[in-house]
């Protein structure tokens, strides 16, 4: 047999558990501690009996009608927190499975207060169909007119029928034809497939399915209000499909107002108010909000981010850039530059314009965004970034430039060559290699020349030759041959280093005329130069 | 009484099993190797859960299978086969199957035997338990019918029930049109009690929408619409959190008419054209009102869908006219077969006569396939039987009684309120007789002949009902 007082320190327990449910995640050790302590304890109280039931009073709770809890306030009774949805009695059974438990605890633990939930806690257990939780739950809380019942049926049993008319019924039902009947057409398997067939097929959101029906509804609209009222659901409703990831529903949207306002089929004036929703669409609402879906870890496939892309206004490029900043998974960032590389096109210089942003990874992504887009009319751009007080930024400037391959970006590339990060100077290097021009060229063997050159590291000499070999004219030859024959006593390690460098750039060549002196070094007793010598000869063997 | 997680996850097996294995023994001889391997797997479904349970009951009632107390639920596919039971079931006057210990194939094979020629004897029950008086594992109780008195109070809540919806229905239309807040929690709660009392009692609720009242014709519309759909619903096997959302969205189906102004929708005489053209626009007055009464949300754009197509028909070739060859949601096509079907048999303001029952649904079979969605009808009409309940029928006992309860296993005999006697007189409130009910030869006691249109009579089910 259980006590009350069992029964009261059980539901002191439970109000700490709930408590901690409330603010610890499921994964949570707190979480679970508390949640298998209380189980525990309820399960030791239904050892002794097969249930406990307590019933509630506004802020009391009952135990075998003994008071086990009282609490009149109004924000922390758990009395009044069952009783004001109308709870009157719950029953725990013996044998109740911790999952079950579990989901009544997490329940309990939702602020109603705070959290938009639509139901109230009946509904909660409701919906879980709990099997060792029964309750008792006085609906008249819900009715609108108590004596509603006895008024209705009063008033229909009124407007009974009369005797005469019954028996008038009867007699006229003998001369009456017989009506053919219904033949039932029994339920086929075939008929079950398709029904289950129609219910998985049923989406789980069904935003994009009510945006087509908000166009048809504008198509319906009486006048301006009334169309400038479904163009305020349609924005409505575009930002609850985008909060729920629903893009189908915005890229028809966008293709419907495309083609209303191509075939011109609203008069003017209301397809300036459709133009608002449109711009709403680009607007910051909307691509934050979708931004917060792609961090949610949702992922969309390519097809449908490029289509996205095409469909969306280039007013939307500054919000995507400012997202840019914001979005904490590589993945999201990723996703948004995707679509930068597709809407970037529409107006580059807009999207140009985040490179001012103060923020080094936004500057940073953009000029990877106008990699993809390459076109040339953004050198302007790169070029002040190869500026950019971070490196990270200066580098991807760097092999943007690079890659676009424009000679007038030369100059500022070679300032690049002073820069005192060496891998910023390794990048220059190569972006200069790529680009092939006589001036690239000149500055490279410049730097060569300079007496400094010897003191860089192999890194970095490798990448310069490699760059240097890319011109395959005598003078490159004469450089590289002359480095590696070169001799000294001073700082033989540095030139040893060079040296590896210069044979490595002729292998790359594949400078025959070289062979021999690279044969020189391929049983060197420095690891560096040998090894490099050897690649060197094995190219040479290759051509 | 135990309760176990084997239970619950090998329920619709054994009912399942039991199905097949008792259908497969009405085409074969129980020597036939289809039978022998459907005992085989009866006996690997049943016999391990002997480890848990000290015995396995089968209980049949209501529309439902019980077994060791807990409720069986199945998916939609086993549909067939659970109702292919009750009937063979309630052929038997078979209530009860309780296997009290590890079952043996001859046994089983024995049972099925005495279960197959019980169905040819009169007295198919007696026959059935006398038989199997030699299997000790088997053991077999008669179908409990329903006192009179259990009736009544079963009526009593599910009278409550429905009351409290239209009720609720009314003041949540009331507070619409004064600019008030509504309270979908609250209404959650009212379509939750109208689930749970149709799961219970869904003969009895779906009789309750045979009521009619011509004054509060759009509260008892839009409730009986809801009930009916969710009885759609149950029937298709949705679950009990669909259910409620499919009420919900059935209950405000019709709620752009608050927008039709009163003096047309109250207009006594024939609509002009104008004013079709106002009542036509009531599915867009409905979705634009939900969407900006609630806002956004899964519940409000499903209801705000429903409210827009419930009369667009199954091809698109209702109203309002839409240029998109969009498919109906499927909720759509639940509450609008529900829809036609209560409107039809309703006297309405511009409609003042309604068509019987069985008339109605003989008109929407013409439609099947182009207004409403056929298949979906066909699981209404095997629903709301031949003969849906408010039906007036006359029958070959030369008494005239109204359809008060349908039976779902068998379409063409209800249970019938007589309400004339065979010598002519009127009943006040009359027996309740059930037309399944045999004489000692076996032939059905009473059978419907003929059906009349109760509202040629103004009969309405309501007097007898409430």
């Amino acid at each position: 047999m259980v006590f009350p007082d069992e029964i009261k320190n059980f539901l002191q327990s439970l109000i700490k558990a709930k408590k901690n449910l409330h603010l610890y995640p499921d994964n949570n050790p707190i979480y679970i501690k508390t949640l298998d302590d209380l189980y525990n304890r309820l399960a030791t109280l239904l050892d002794s009996q097969d249930d406990i039931t307590l019933t509630f009073k506004q802020f009391d709770i009952f135990y075998n009608s003994e008071l086990v809890y009282h609490n009149d306030d109004k924000q922390e009774s758990l009395a009044l927190f069952f009783f004001k949805d109308g709870v009157r009695e719950i029953s725990f059974k013996k044998g109740i499975p911790k999952e079950e438990f579990e989901d009544f605890m997490k329940i309990i633990s939702s602020d109603f207060e705070r959290e938009l939930v639509d139901d109230d806690v009946v509904t909660l257990m409701w919906e879980k169909d709990f099997r060792f939780i029964q309750y008792v739950v006085d609906d008249t809380i819900l009715l609108e007119d108590e004596g509603y019942e006895e008024m209705a049926t009063k008033q229909v049993i009124a407007s009974a029928s009369s005797e005469d008319q019954i028996l008038k019924a009867y007699e006229e039902a003998f001369g009456i034809q017989k009506a053919p009947t219904i033949n039932i057409v029994p339920l086929t398997n075939e008929d079950l497939r398709n029904i289950v067939e129609q219910i998985e097929n049923e989406p789980l959101d069904k935003s994009d399915k009510m945006l087509i029906l908000l166009f048809e509804m504008l198509y319906l609209a009486d006048g301006q209000a009334e169309f400038e009222e479904i163009t305020d659901l349609i924005k409505s409703a575009i930002k609850y499909a985008v909060e729920h990831g629903n893009l189908k529903a915005l890229i028809h949207t966008l293709k419907s107002i495309k083609e209303i306002t191509d075939k011109k089929l609203f008069p003017e004036k209301l397809l300036i108010i459709l133009k608002g929703v449109e711009y709403f669409c680009n607007s910051q609402i909307i691509i934050k909000s979708f931004g917060n879906v792609l961090d949610q870890g949702i992922e969309y496939d390519e097809d449908l981010i490029q289509e996205l892309s095409q469909v969306m206004d280039s007013s939307a490029i500054p919000h995507f850039v400012n997202i840019l900043g914001q979005l904490n998974n590589i993945s999201s960032r990723r996703t948004i530059i995707r679509i930068l590389s597709e809407l970037g096109k529409k107006d580059i210089k807009l999207l140009a314009r985040g490179m001012s942003d103060r923020r080094w990874y936004v500057v940073r992504n953009i000029i990877y965004v106008l990699r993809q887009i390459k076109d040339r009319t953004v050198m302007e751009f790169l070029t002040k970034a190869l500026y950019h007080p971070d490196k990270r930024v200066k580098k991807e400037a760097i092999r943007a430039v690079g890659e676009l391959g424009d000679s007038s970006a030369v100059q500022n590339l070679r300032d690049c060559l002073d820069d005192e990060d060496e891998s910023v100077r390794i990048n220059a290097v190569k972006a200069m290699g790529r680009i092939e021009s006589p001036l690239s060229r000149k500055y490279l063997l410049e730097y060569i020349n300079n007496s400094r050159f010897n003191e860089k590291s192999f890194t970095e000499k490798r990448e310069l030759l490699l760059a240097l070999s890319r011109y395959r004219d005598r003078e490159v030859v004469e450089t590289l041959t002359r480095m590696l024959k070169k001799r000294s006593l001073f700082k033989k390690t540095k030139l040893t280093e060079t040296k590896a460098a210069a044979a490595f750039a002729l292998g790359v060549m594949k400078e025959k005329s070289a062979y021999n002196l690279l044969k020189r070094f391929v049983n060197d007793k420095n690891t560096l130069l040998r090894e490099n010598a050897q690649m060197a000869i094995k190219r040479l063997g290759d051509v | 009484m135990s309760e176990s997680k084997g239970i619950e996850l090998k329920g619709k097996d054994i009912v399942n099993q039991l199905a097949v294995m008792i259908r497969t023994g009405h085409f074969h001889t129980l020597e036939n190797v289809a039978v022998e391997n459907a005992i085989k797997r009866f006996l690997e479904i049943v016999n391990p859960l002997f480890h848990e349970e000290d015995y396995i009951r089968i209980d049949l009632i209501g529309e439902f299978f019980y077994i060791n107390d807990t409720r069986i639920r199945y998916p939609i596919e086993l549909l067939l086969n659970f109702d292919f039971l009750i009937r063979e079931f309630r052929r038997r006057e078979l209530g009860t199957i309780s296997f009290v210990s590890p079952l043996k194939k001859e046994e089983v094979k024995e049972f099925l035997r005495c279960f197959l020629k019980a169905a040819f004897s009169n007295t198919p029950f007696e026959t059935l338990e006398a038989s199997l008086e030699r299997i000790d594992s088997i053991q077999v109780e008669k179908l409990k019918q329903i006192k009179e008195d259990e009736t009544i109070d079963k009526r009593k809540l599910v009278k409550k029930t429905y009351f409290n919806a239209v009720s609720f229905t009314r003041g949540v239309i009331n507070k619409i049109r004064s600019g008030e807040k509504v309270s979908i929690k609250k209404a959650k709660r009212v379509i939750e009690s109208v689930v749970d009392t149709l799961l219970a009692e869904e003969s009895l609720l779906i009789g309750m929408t045979a009521i009619k009242d011509y004054d509060e014709y759009t509260y008892h519309h839009s409730v009986n619409v809801s009930i009916l759909s969710i009885a759609i619903g149950q029937k298709i096997g949705l679950h009990r959190r669909a259910l409620t959302e499919l009420g919900l969205v059935a209950l405000f189906h019709d709620i752009g008419k608050m927008e039709i102004p009163v003096e047309v929708l109250n207009k006594p005489t024939a609509f002009t054209e104008q004013e079709w053209k106002l009542v036509r626009r009531h599915p867009f007055w409905g979705a634009r009102t939900i969407l900006k009464l609630r806002g956004f949300d899964k519940t409000s754009i499903q209801s705000a869908i429903v409210a827009f197509e419930h009369h667009l028909h199954y091809d698109l070739s209702g109203y309002p006219k839409i240029r998109s060859r969009i498919p109906l949601d499927f909720y759509t096509k639940i509450v609008s077969i529900a829809d036609q079907y209560d409107a039809m048999t309703s006297s309405r303001v511009y409609s003042r006569v309604p068509l019987p029952p069985d008339r109605a649904l003989s008109v929407m079979m013409d439609r099947a396939g182009s207004q409403i969605d056929p298949i979906l009808f066909k699981f209404f009409i095997n629903m709301v039987g031949v003969y849906p309940v408010g039906s007036l029928v006359l029958l070959d006992s030369k008494e005239m009684g109204l359809v008060y309860e349908c039976n779902p296993l068998l379409a063409d005999r209800p249970r019938v309120m007589i309400i004339v006697d065979e010598r002519g007189q009127r009943l006040k409130k009359g027996n309740v007789v059930d037309l399944t009910e045999r004489d000692t030869e076996g032939k059905y006691l009473r059978s419907i002949v003929k059906t009349l249109d109760p509202n040629k009579y103004k009969i309405n089910l309501a007097e007898y009902l409430l």
